[in-house]
């Protein structure tokens, strides 16, 4: 008897043509795929009863020079199959001018993930009500979550540079 | 009352208020701040030194920052500190505060908080233990005693040089300098 993760995987595999699908657990799907499909892919796991996303997160492949990133979906039932299944749906990104739609019109708590992500890796979220900073206080060049950002060149540039009150007094 | 500290009180009461009246300011800087409820609840009863928490910092006279300091919390401290009557005392706790701890290489933790505001003690560890923070009060005592628990006189006189600081990391501030440029530091103290 196959189980739900392998059922899912042939019902996607049946209805989008460009994805890969991978059963890499017994409770956990890997989806890949283009970042043009991951709404519909998205909305179809949604119709099919994986209704909770759970988090977005972006992995950062400097040598491929890709953001991934990754929706992770669970599902509210109590059904016993889908409770325990987590779904991931990875899709690449180029690093340069980062930019895919946005998914709130399918999961509406998007919301808040997709403004980290912006602040945080930089990717412009297209059709999102508002990218406003979120976290961070000052302006970063590079986005500080990003592999390239050098955190101890930056505390070197911005933190170690202000002087203690004393020594200001001292040279004044 | 203990009776070999009544000469003490009959010649500074003012001074031996401060010392048994501390009121801490609860604001929660960071995981700091998990040693605090136990302090000041039956266990280790903060209270038997004179020390309660109170809500807001019109009411306070006791800085406690627990824990790391990022760049969004140093506004607050900053406005926190500012709104506190004076004599008030600051102390961090934790070792994040003294240098950064864990954090020393962190894109978004202020390194060094006695750039930004005047501190008058420490508490080093990670996470110090209830027992730190009644010996940081008790070292305090002893330091208003003799005077040196002076962190809010030296935020007048280098009132300036701190707002430099500030203003380096956060941007312009959108509240005025709470002190003037004109009046000097001894003119201040006569104020005072």
């Amino acid at each position: 008897m196959k189980n739900t993760g392998q059922l899912l995987k042939e019902k996607l595999l049946l209805s989008f043509e460009d994805i890969q699908a991978e059963v890499s657990d017994e409770h956990r799907l890997t989806v890949n795929c283009r970042k043009d499909t991951v709404i519909t892919v998205l909305s179809f796991l949604n119709n099919s009863g994986y209704d909770h996303l759970a988090l977005i997160s972006c992995v950062d492949w400097i040598k491929d020079n890709v953001l991934e990133l990754v929706y992770i979906l669970t599902a509210y039932a109590e059904d016993k199959g889908k409770a325990k299944m987590n779904i991931l749906v990875k899709t690449r990104i180029t690093r340069e001018k980062p930019g895919l739609h946005t998914v709130i019109p399918v999961f509406e708590n998007a919301e808040p993930y997709e403004r980290e992500l912006h602040e945080l890796y930089g990717i412009h979220f297209m059709g999102h009500p508002r990218l406003t900073p979120l976290f961070l206080e000052r302006e970063y060049k590079i986005p500080p979550f990003r592999k390239d950002f050098d955190t101890r060149k930056y505390v070197q540039e911005v933190f170690d540079q202000i002087p203690f009150v004393e020594d200001k007094k001292a040279e004044k | 009352m203990d009776r070999n500290n009544l000469g003490k009180w009959l010649k500074s009461p003012g001074k031996m208020g401060q010392k048994y009246s501390l009121h801490a300011l609860y604001f929660c800087t960071g995981c700091g701040i998990i040693e605090i409820p136990p302090s000041i609840t039956t266990r280790w009863d903060a209270e038997r030194f004179g020390v309660i928490p109170v809500a807001t910092p019109r009411q306070a006279n006791l800085f406690l920052i627990t824990g790391y300091v990022s760049v969004k919390t140093l506004r607050y401290i900053i406005r926190s500190y500012e709104q506190m009557p004076e004599p008030k005392f600051t102390v961090g706790f934790g070792s994040c505060p003294i240098n950064g701890g864990m954090y020393w290489d962190s894109y978004n933790t202020i390194k060094h908080l006695d750039k930004y505001i005047p501190v008058d003690g420490w508490i080093a560890g990670c996470m110090p233990r209830p027992e730190a923070v009644f010996v940081a009060v008790t070292h305090l005592w002893t330091l208003i005693d003799k005077g040196m628990a002076d962190g809010y006189n030296k935020y007048r006189a280098n009132y300036q040089y701190y707002r430099e600081n500030q203003e380096k990391i956060l941007g312009k501030l959108e509240w005025p300098p709470l002190f003037s440029k004109n009046i000097k530091h001894e003119e201040y103290r006569t104020i005072a």
